[in-house]
């Protein structure tokens, strides 16, 4: 198990969580939902920031799709796979009910991303190379932004984000070539980097 | 169709033609082992995924409504408070309890029922020898013990004018009211309080705005009441004193 990658670490262990609640038959649906709240709040949170690019809106669209959910708990009859059904019910809030506010507001304001949510007041090469990172992605189209949070940082398949943002598969393929192509630069920054400080 | 390891990294990073590409993809729609290789030799999603994992970096607060307790826990939640209501009564009373007024005695009691007396309430009282005889014989019957009515009757200052049988706690208590010169109501009252009771020496005080003074003797309580808070009343303690202390 040692060799497995940080990323395929992350994918088991949300699988793990998975487990447990497919364990619990007798607790009840709003237990259930209640648990995966406290156990995804920071990837709702995180794919929150991916859909509208800005904490604030972050931090209320996981208020309100944790209510939401909450309101609906009858409507669970499985425990599997809660993440993915919070984070449709978050993007189903964005789309419907804050977005248009959002976009009018970020336009107006010409917001940057927000790398201090990266590195608050450190500026050490790694936070610096995660800042650009970030940045980058940050400055994604939304629709590759969204794809790129869900199957990059948590781990989701083609096939699974496909279904959560309901397009077909290769579209998220194509959207992830395209958003691979835009990351490139600070990729190959990184990669020159690196073969600097191991020829020192 | 089968794609090496090469070729799939060489797609990630954009290396292939758009047929060699669009081959892939249409692959990957149809076999899920392929799409995990292919997502397993991903070089940016590592990267990506390190730098976004430290976002946010504390657990973002919810603010959730408490969950619907239980009807069993209600329950138990009602008995709880029941108990806490019986506690905070029980506290409650213990308190009156402990706070209440110390009950009053036979000297308080009558010295209150003779502070409601007024000159005119003893100035249309039968006085005659004939109603006094019927007075003094119930209440000396009332008390097992002789009231000395020819002794009273000479009390310095005093005419007498009535023996009335009220009685304190079941004991049989007579008040023997006078008036004075001024015709303003005085009271000796005599209680049976039954052998054992223990003797007193005289006390004054000045209770409801009445000087008074009482003492105790075998089994007896006695108790004279001015007519209010000044009147000197030694003259009637002697003369009382000396003839029912012994």
């Amino acid at each position: 198990m040692s060799v497995l990658t940080p990323r395929a670490r992350s994918v088991e262990s949300k699988h793990t969580q998975v487990a447990i609640y497919s364990m619990g038959g007798e607790i009840s649906s709003e237990q259930a939902v209640r648990g995966a709240i406290q156990m995804h709040s920071k990837r709702v949170w995180r794919f929150g920031l991916a859909l509208s690019g800005a904490s604030d809106v972050a931090d209320d669209l996981l208020q309100s799709t944790c209510l939401r959910a909450l309101e609906r708990h009858h409507q669970v009859t499985s425990h599997d796979r809660l993440d993915s059904w919070l984070m449709t019910i978050c993007r189903s809030i964005w789309l419907n009910e804050v977005r248009a506010r959002s976009v009018r507001k970020a336009q107006a304001l010409s917001v940057t991303p927000e790398a201090d949510l990266i590195a608050p007041g450190n500026d050490s090469e790694t936070n610096i190379f995660a800042t650009e990172v970030f940045t980058q992605v940050m400055q994604l189209p939304e629709a590759q932004r969204e794809t790129v949070v869900l199957v990059f940082v948590e781990g989701y398949s083609y096939r699974e984000a496909a279904a959560l943002l309901e397009v077909p598969i290769g579209t998220i393929m194509s959207r992830l070539s395209n958003a691979r192509q835009k990351l490139k630069t600070v990729m190959q920054h990184e990669a020159a980097d690196t073969v600097r400080r191991s020829g020192k | 169709m089968k794609f090496s390891d090469e070729t799939l990294l060489a797609y990630l990073e954009g290396k292939l033609d758009e047929a060699e590409a669009a081959a892939i993809e249409s692959a990957v729609e149809a076999d899920p082992a392929l799409e995990q290789r292919l997502m397993a030799l991903d070089p940016f999603a590592p990267v990506v995924q390190a730098v976004f994992e430290r976002v946010p970096v504390e657990t973002p607060q919810v603010d959730l409504p408490q969950p619907v307790v239980p009807v069993v826990r209600a329950g138990g939640g009602l008995r709880l408070l029941a108990v806490a209501a019986s506690v905070a009564i029980i506290a409650a009373s213990a308190t009156f309890w402990a706070t209440r007024p110390e009950p009053l005695g036979w000297v308080q009691q009558a010295a209150i029922y003779q502070s409601l007396y007024v000159p005119e309430t003893i100035a249309s009282l039968d006085s005659s020898s004939q109603a006094l005889d019927e007075q003094f014989a119930q209440a000396e019957a009332q008390l097992g013990r002789s009231l000395n009515r020819e002794e009273l009757e000479t009390l310095p200052g005093m005419e007498l004018k009535r023996a009335q049988v009220l009685s304190f706690k079941g004991k049989p208590l007579v008040q023997v009211v006078f008036a004075d010169a001024e015709g303003r109501p005085f009271a000796f009252c005599v209680i049976r309080q039954g052998e054992g009771a223990p003797n007193k020496d005289v006390q004054q005080a000045v209770l409801s705005g009445l000087v008074t003074a009482n003492w105790a003797q075998d089994g007896y309580g006695y108790m004279l009441i001015g007519s209010n808070d000044q009147t000197d009343l030694s003259g009637q303690l002697d003369f009382l004193t000396e003839r029912f202390a012994g």
